[in-house]
C-alpha cells in the first residue's frame, strides 16, 4: 500500500481544489498584462479600437459566447454526475467537449475572415488586432488543453465515477475559468459602439 | 435544477449586454458591458465553481488572483498617469 500525505479522501480533495484555485490565480495574472495593454490602447486611441471592433463578426461572437456558457452548464452537470456516481458522466463530458470544439471551429473561421482585415490595418488599429489575436489565441490554447483534459477524463470515467471524483471537479474549475475569461473578452472586442456601425 | 437557472441567468445577461451595445449611452456602454461581465463571472464562480459551498480557504484563494491583478493595474496606471513617455531612440513616433 502506498502512503498518502493526507488523512482522508476529503482532505485530499480539498488540497486538490486549493491547488487548482492557486493555479487559476496565476492564470489571472498571466492574462492580466494583456488586459492592461487593452486598457491602455483603448484609452489612448479609442477611435481605432471602435473601428477595429466594427470588423468583428458580432453574430459569430455572440453565438460562441452562448456555446461556451452552455458548455459550462454541461461541465457542471458532469461534475455532479461524477459526485453521485452516475453513468451520465461520460455523456456530459462528450457534450462539453463537442461544444468546446464547436467554439474553436467558429473561432477558426472568424480568424480566416479577419486575417485579411488585419493585414490592411496599421497604427493603433493594428494594436487592436494584435490584442485581439493574442488574447483570443491564448484563450483558444487554454480551451484546447481543456478539451484534452475532457478526453482524458472520458477514458478514465469508470474510475472517476465512483469514489475518486476529485479529478473531475478540479478539471471543472479549469473549464469554468476559461469560460470566465471569454465572458470578459466578448464585450471588449465585439461590442464597441455597435450603434454607430 | 439550480444549474439550469444559473445558465438561464447567464443567457439573459448575454442578451442584455448584446442589446445594450446598440443603444448609444456614451461611456455608460462600457460600464454596462463591464458590469454585466462581472455579474456573469460571479454567477459562474459562485454556482458552477461551487464557491457557494466552499470553505474559507478556497474562497480566499479564489479572490487572491483578482486582488493582485487590481493592485498591479493600480500601480501600472499610476505610472502611465504621472510619467512622460520617453521612446527609445530607434522607436520614432
Amino acid at each position: 500500500m502506498t502512503t498518502s500525505p493526507f488523512d482522508s479522501t476529503l482532505e485530499r480533495r480539498e488540497a486538490g481544489m486549493l491547488g487548482m484555485w492557486a493555479f487559476l490565480a496565476t492564470e489571472v495574472l498571466f492574462f492580466g498584462p494583456l488586459f492592461f495593454g487593452y486598457l491602455h490602447g483603448r484609452l489612448t486611441s479609442p477611435e481605432a479600437f471602435v473601428s477595429g471592433s466594427h470588423h468583428m463578426h458580432i453574430v459569430l461572437g455572440t453565438l460562441n459566447t452562448a456555446i461556451l456558457m452552455t458548455s459550462s452548464l454541461t461541465m457542471a452537470l458532469a461534475v455532479r454526475a461524477a459526485q453521485s456516481g452516475r453513468e451520465s458522466l461520460r455523456t456530459y463530458l462528450v457534450i462539453t467537449a463537442l461544444l468546446g470544439l464547436a467554439f474553436l471551429g467558429i473561432k477558426g473561421s472568424e480568424y480566416g475572415m479577419e486575417a485579411s482585415e488585419a493585414a490592411k490595418a496599421s497604427g493603433a488599429e493594428l494594436q487592436f488586432y494584435f490584442l485581439y489575436f493574442a488574447m483570443t489565441g491564448l484563450h483558444a490554447i487554454h480551451l484546447t488543453i481543456g478539451i484534452g483534459v475532457l478526453a482524458w477524463l472520458w477514458r478514465h470515467a469508470r474510475r472517476f465515477g465512483a469514489g475518486d471524483h476529485a479529478p473531475v471537479e478540479v478539471s471543472g474549475l479549469y473549464w469554468h475559468f476559461v469560460d470566465v475569461v471569454w465572458v470578459f473578452l466578448y464585450p471588449m472586442f465585439y461590442l464597441l459602439e455597435r450603434y454607430s456601425a | 435544477m439550480g444549474y439550469v437557472f444559473t445558465w438561464l441567468a447567464l443567457m439573459i445577461l448575454l442578451g442584455l449586454t448584446f442589446a445594450s451595445s446598440y443603444i448609444a449611452m456614451g461611456p455608460w456602454n462600457t460600464v454596462a458591458n463591464t458590469g454585466i461581465s462581472c455579474a456573469k463571472a460571479l454567477l459562474i464562480a459562485v454556482f458552477f465553481m461551487h464557491l457557494r459551498h466552499a470553505g474559507p480557504l478556497l474562497r480566499i484563494a479564489a479572490v487572491t488572483g483578482v486582488i493582485w491583478l487590481a493592485l498591479l493595474f493600480g500601480l501600472s496606471s499610476t505610472d502611465y498617469a504621472t510619467r512622460d513617455l520617453s521612446p527609445a531612440p530607434w522607436a520614432k513616433r
